[in-house]
């Protein structure tokens, strides 16, 4: 984050000078602030997370990522379609990526808080400069996240969109269905954001992240409990405002509006949490090492500490895994509904979840980095082994409960359910060492670099699509087919312990070289 | 021959040269200061001396190890303070302190005492079950000082040593520091501040564009101020982000 930083101070005299200049005259920020300064903050933040973005990543290399995303976007579709997927299953798919990508992106609304400045640094000045300027930390937030909306909207979203032209075909009305297309996916990208960004503001009231967990655990039990086709159409309804009634997106829309402002106003700027003290738990943890996996190591214990004492806690692989387990799960039924065709549900769950590999590694490191380590006698190669065997400690229970409730609830063959674990054990293998190999210590920044995204994504389509594709086509497998996924299974996990192992010599070579 | 060498350091990034022909030996008993502006090249000899990045060119010898080719050697025996580092946030100082005890093979009698030891030092013994995300930026500075001496290293290399600390504990630190150095260790001090240089080193290297244009002994000075020193020997422009000058500037 160093360069971040060093980019962000070249910026901050120009950008603070406007705005105080505004600022200056106005004595209040609930006074007479008029849409003038709204825009100056909107066009200022607006720039400043371009640059951000620039910077991070390649520069105008970054303008390309677009460019891929509707490449991806397109490819996927034409591959889908050619395999006999339903244009609306398609449709359904876009919606389900927009809504967890908004989920995602609504934890900006962490940002500017002590807690994400103590670990990042300051990831937005303007933002930061509630202290220094007449304009409260609410409308500093606010303009952040409408900006950030926006902006997702038009870098990410509308990319995705571009899917519609294989769907539609090329004719008079295809600008008018890749608009709709756009509209409706930003429209649950901005619902999922502010269903993020009004939990932290419910957290900001001093609300237990314990109590906020179980009323969202209990709401999908009770909708998973359901399973009613009204459930299911309900969902449809809301989740693709395509496909539904025109009140229906209205209704969304309104809706999302209204819990975002609410949100705002429940939003607590100076909710700050009680200092914290916690006994030693390194030297008890270390003091086990000999009946725990791994607690001999401290670059484990410290791994497992971090994460356990973060916000979330260690349940928070466990969250990442059930809500792709949700949305699944959902996908599945809509499916099923629409076609009367169920997936086997071993292979279809085991190959999906591994994807939860990607979000474990990158809470492993979120409060850590490569430099840390660099001025202690510790080889770059042991903390990439660390952070695996701490991953294999954590990974292994947040994938296997979703999907054991997942086999279990979709009655799936033993036959399917056995290459489904093997599948999911393999696969989490190989998409974490996937991830490790080709971001390092940055698995959440690299998703914005063009080349590495790129990458991870072929890398990814190569294990997944032919499983799901498979596990559409022949249900319930045949031995045939179950021996051979199975074997890839068992192949592309070992091709992720190479790569997660090569990956120690790769990035401290790099970090040593730069 | 000191037990710190540098001889003909080069460091690029790029077209900019961070290190350009860097130059000078620490010997046993020295407080050294490593006095420069920004950008001068202070904090890239300091990761060449420690191993994290391989220089260009020119050699290095830290008590007597090579941080190009064996940096956990270099590391196991030196003790680091690196600019604006904090401690593991999830972490409490004594967490802290057990697990860089951990990694440096310390015995855990060793490590117990030294906590003790330095917490009572730097007066953050009340902190110690903190979580260091809850710490002002100040407690945090003195826990990473205790780690950086925890082993009690023959070297110890320090980023701007006093930073975010208050007057009397910057002043604790200095006398520790001075009383490191003559216990037969030797202690390098990266700075920008000319009055925490001239205040407690014993040799101070002047760096500018990336190597040192000048050295002078502190001890029994006299003549030139260290103020005037660096004057003469530093442009004008680069020379203005010293804290002494703006000082200056403002008394004038």
């Amino acid at each position: 984050m160093s360069g971040e930083q060093t980019g962000q101070d070249e910026q901050q005299p120009g950008q603070l000078e406007r705005v105080t200049d505004i600022g200056g005259g106005i004595g209040s920020d609930s006074g007479g602030i008029g849409s003038g300064t709204n825009r100056l903050l909107f066009t200022t933040l607006l720039r400043e997370e371009w640059r951000l973005h620039t910077q991070l990543f390649g520069g105008w290399r970054f303008a390309s990522f677009p460019l891929l995303i509707v490449l991806l976007a397109a490819a996927a579709t034409v591959a889908l379609l050619e395999t006999g997927t339903p244009p609306s299953t398609i449709v359904l798919g876009l919606h389900a990526l927009a809504l967890g990508f908004g989920l995602y992106s609504g934890t900006a609304g962490f940002a500017g808080s002590n807690m994400l400045e103590n670990v990042f640094g300051r990831l937005s000045l303007v933002l930061s400069s509630a202290s220094t300027l007449p304009l409260s930390r609410r409308r500093l937030l606010g303009m952040f996240l409408v900006k950030d909306a926006l902006f997702y909207a038009v870098v990410f979203i509308l990319p995705m969109a571009t899917a519609a032209l294989p769907i539609g075909g090329r004719s008079a009305t295809t600008p008018t269905e890749l608009v709709a297309l756009w509209f409706s996916l930003s429209l649950v990208f901005a619902a999922g954001m502010t269903a993020t960004v009004a939990l932290i503001a419910v957290r900001t009231r001093g609300v237990p992240t314990w109590t906020i967990a179980l009323a969202l655990v209990s709401a999908a039990a009770g909708t998973w409990a359901l399973d009613g086709s009204a459930a299911i159409e309900s969902v449809r309804t809301l989740a693709v405002p395509l496909s539904g009634s025109i009140p229906a997106a209205v209704g969304l829309a309104g809706g999302t509006a209204l819990v975002a402002a609410g949100s705002l106003a429940l939003y607590d700027p100076t909710y700050g949490r009680p200092t914290r003290t916690a006994s030693d738990r390194f030297s008890q943890l270390r003091a086990a090492g000999d009946r725990l996996p791994f607690a001999d190591d401290p670059l484990v214990v410290k791994t497992l500490l971090d994460l356990s004492r973060s916000a979330g806690g260690v349940w928070k692989p466990f969250v990442s895994a059930g809500i792709l387990l949700a949305l699944v799960a959902a996908l599945v039924g809509v499916v099923r509904e629409i076609t009367g065709i169920e997936p086997a549900p071993g292979i279809f769950f085991g190959g999906v979840l591994g994807l939860a590999a990607f979000t474990t590694y990158n809470w492993l490191t979120q409060f850590d980095s490569l430099e840390f380590y660099l001025t202690y006698p510790v080889a770059i190669d042991d903390v990439f082994r660390a952070k695996r065997a701490a991953f294999v400690l954590v990974g292994t229970p947040a994938v296997a409960v979703p999907y054991l409730a997942a086999v279990v609830r979709f009655e799936a063959a033993l036959v399917d359910a056995a290459v489904g674990a093997i599948l999911l054990a393999g696969y989490g293998l190989y998409y974490y060492g996937l991830t490790v190999y080709i971001a390092g210590f940055d698995p959440n920044e690299f998703l914005f670099d063009s080349v590495r995204f790129g990458t991870f994504t072929v890398g990814v389509a190569v294990a997944i699509v032919p499983t799901l594709v498979a596990g559409f086509v022949v249900v319930p497998p045949t031995p045939t087919l179950a021996v051979g996924l199975a074997v890839a299974g068992i192949g592309f996990g070992a091709l992720g312990v190479v790569l997660s192992g090569r990956a120690g010599p790769k990035w401290a070579e790099r970090y040593r070289d730069e | 021959m000191g037990i710190l060498r540098v001889d003909e350091l080069r460091q690029s990034y790029g077209a900019v040269r961070a290190v350009d022909g860097m130059s000078f030996d620490v010997e046993r008993g020295e407080l050294f200061g490593f006095l420069g502006p920004n950008g001068a090249g202070k904090t890239t000899t300091i990761r060449s001396l420690t191993g994290q990045i391989v220089p260009d060119g020119g050699t290095i010898s830290v008590l007597g190890t090579d941080p190009t080719t064996t940096p956990l050697e270099t590391r196991r025996r030196v003790g680091i303070l690196p600019e604006q580092a904090s401690p593991p946030s999830f972490l409490t100082p004594r967490e802290y302190l057990e697990f860089v005890g951990d990694v440096r093979d310390l015995d855990e009698t060793t490590v117990a005492a030294g906590i003790e030891r330095w917490a009572e030092r730097l007066g953050f013994a009340s902190k110690l079950e903190t979580l260091h995300t809850d710490l002002s930026r100040g407690q945090q500075q003195k826990v990473m000082i205790a780690q950086a001496f925890i082993h009690e290293p023959d070297v110890v290399l320090i980023d701007e040593p006093l930073a975010n600390l208050d007057p009397l504990v910057q002043e604790q630190v200095k006398q520790f520091l001075t009383a490191y150095a003559a216990d037969d260790n030797a202690v390098f001090v990266s700075t920008h501040n000319i009055d925490v240089a001239a205040d407690i080193c014993t040799r101070v290297g002047i760096v500018a564009d990336g190597r040192i244009v000048t050295e002078r002994s502190l001890a029994n000075e006299t003549g030139d101020t260290l103020l005037e020193t660096f004057l003469e020997h530093v442009d004008d422009a680069d020379a203005r982000d010293m804290p002494a000058l703006e000082r200056t500037e403002i008394e004038a």
